[in-house]
């Protein structure tokens, strides 16, 4: 509490000084690099991108990549959060709007996920497989386990819970593994089977029922 | 002629007495994979080259290559030695089990158990299974395929038995606890879950899983 109350305090709010030019080179040269790699991920996959064609596309030195990122999965995995930040704004904005069962909802979040990943699916793969990569920094927050998508599903569930289809006396985080695993399942029949949206939809609400049967209220 | 004749004979019930060249052969093979096997588990498996490997086997990369294509070669077969081991060891446990609950469970923990000590293998594993080549793969592998059997057979029983219904959903089912037991792996690798909360965490997922399935 101390802290947040502190910090106002501390850090008044001012008018926004003027640009630094330093600051808006950099900024500048992290956006490009950005955009350069989303196009060239998507083309030619992540293994496949190096980060002296990143450079070169963006129009910038290699050196430059260097010094705003620490590495390529660095790069990935800003590119993913600008994608994903739009996907949870999304979110954020239907859910709390979605009207039927707890099933019901999951499973039109999960389709509301499938239909905006799918156009980014070998980015996904690369950034799934990359998770379990050794050389990442600790801060990197690999897709399987991602905060945002865990909340949103406990969110769902606990509405559940307090509307009365969901049985009080199960675990809303054991649900939500399983929610979870079968959603990385989905994703491997996107990759290994070409599955679209509409397919990989199907598959996750049968599951999402089979998971149901085990969280309905009993009696 | 009795030297062919033995040989026709080994041939027929297929134990060949190996010849020095091949027992020569085994033993470079058994190195690099030694070798390998330590250090995919210490750099991953982006991070360790055949160089490395080689290196550390104390051979050239030509006689590492001369054993193995590439080195998803060299991974797959310490991967598939290992699930073939693990998938002995799951059908052994599932024979003791007590129904289909305690059954899936006593698989899971066999699972568990047998990569306790080798957790950064099976991190390397789930990166390569997630690769579009080697994942579907690894996952159709006989060895993988026999784990899936292993489940599959123990809701077939329990069918059987009456403790569950028969239905369209059965292969899900038995798919769904697959993953399931393999997204626990994350708990182990990544936030250090020790057996016990391991069992606990797959007792439930299995319970659950099994809900739809009870006779109410």
């Amino acid at each position: 509490m101390d802290g947040a109350a502190a910090t106002p305090a501390a850090a008044p709010l001012k008018v926004a000084p003027p640009p630094n030019l330093r600051q808006t080179q950099k900024e500048a040269t992290r956006n490009r690099v950005i955009e350069a790699a989303k196009e060239l991920f998507d083309t030619q996959g992540y293994q496949g991108t190096t980060i002296r064609e990143i450079a070169a596309h963006a129009g910038v030195s290699v050196g430059s990549v260097f010094t705003t990122f620490a590495s390529k999965y660095e790069v990935l995995s800003q590119v993913m959060q600008d994608r994903l930040d739009g996907l949870y704004g999304e979110l954020d904005r239907v859910m709390p709007h979605l009207r039927g069962s707890t099933v019901d909802r999951l499973r039109t979040m999960f389709a509301i996920h499938f239909a905006f990943e799918v156009r980014h699916k070998r980015l996904f793969l690369a950034y799934i497989a990359s998770a379990f990569d050794w050389t990442l920094p600790s801060s990197s927050i690999p897709i399987g386990r991602n905060a945002r998508l865990q909340e949103i599903i406990s969110d769902c569930l606990r509405k559940g819970m307090a509307e009365g289809d969901v049985d009080a006396g199960v675990d809303p985080d054991e649900i939500k593994d399983l929610l979870m695993a079968a959603y990385v399942w989905v994703y491997r029949l996107a990759a290994w089977h070409d599955a679209d949206a509409k397919a990989m939809t199907e598959v996750m609400d049968r599951q999402i029922a089979l998971i149901a049967a085990g969280f309905a209220p009993k009696g | 002629m009795m030297h062919i004749t033995q040989i026709q004979a080994a041939d027929e019930t297929s134990v060949k007495a190996p010849t020095r060249r091949a027992l020569a052969k085994q033993q470079t093979r058994a190195k690099v994979l030694a070798a390998a096997r330590r250090l995919f588990s210490e750099q991953g498996y982006e991070g360790a080259t055949i160089r490395d490997i080689a290196s550390a086997a104390g051979m050239s990369t030509g006689a590492v290559f001369a054993n193995f294509t590439d080195k998803s070669d060299l991974f797959r077969e310490i991967m598939l030695t290992d699930m073939g081991a693990l998938a002995e060891a799951m059908s052994e446990a599932s024979a003791q089990g007590n129904g289909p609950q305690d059954g899936l469970l006593r698989v899971f923990v066999a699972g568990y158990r047998f990569y306790q000590t080798q957790l950064p293998l099976a991190r390397a594993a789930f990166s390569v299974g997630w690769s579009p080549v080697d994942g579907p793969a690894l996952r159709s592998a006989p060895q993988v395929q026999s784990m899936l059997g292993v489940i599959t057979d123990l809701l077939r029983k329990g069918e059987e038995s009456g403790e569950l219904t028969a239905g369209a959903a059965s292969e899900l089912r038995a798919q769904m606890l697959f993953d399931a037991y393999l997204s626990n792996f994350d708990q182990a690798i990544f936030q250090g879950w020790t057996m016990d909360a391991l069992e606990a965490r797959a007792n439930d997922q299995i319970a659950i899983l099994l809900a739809g399935a009870r006779k109410s």
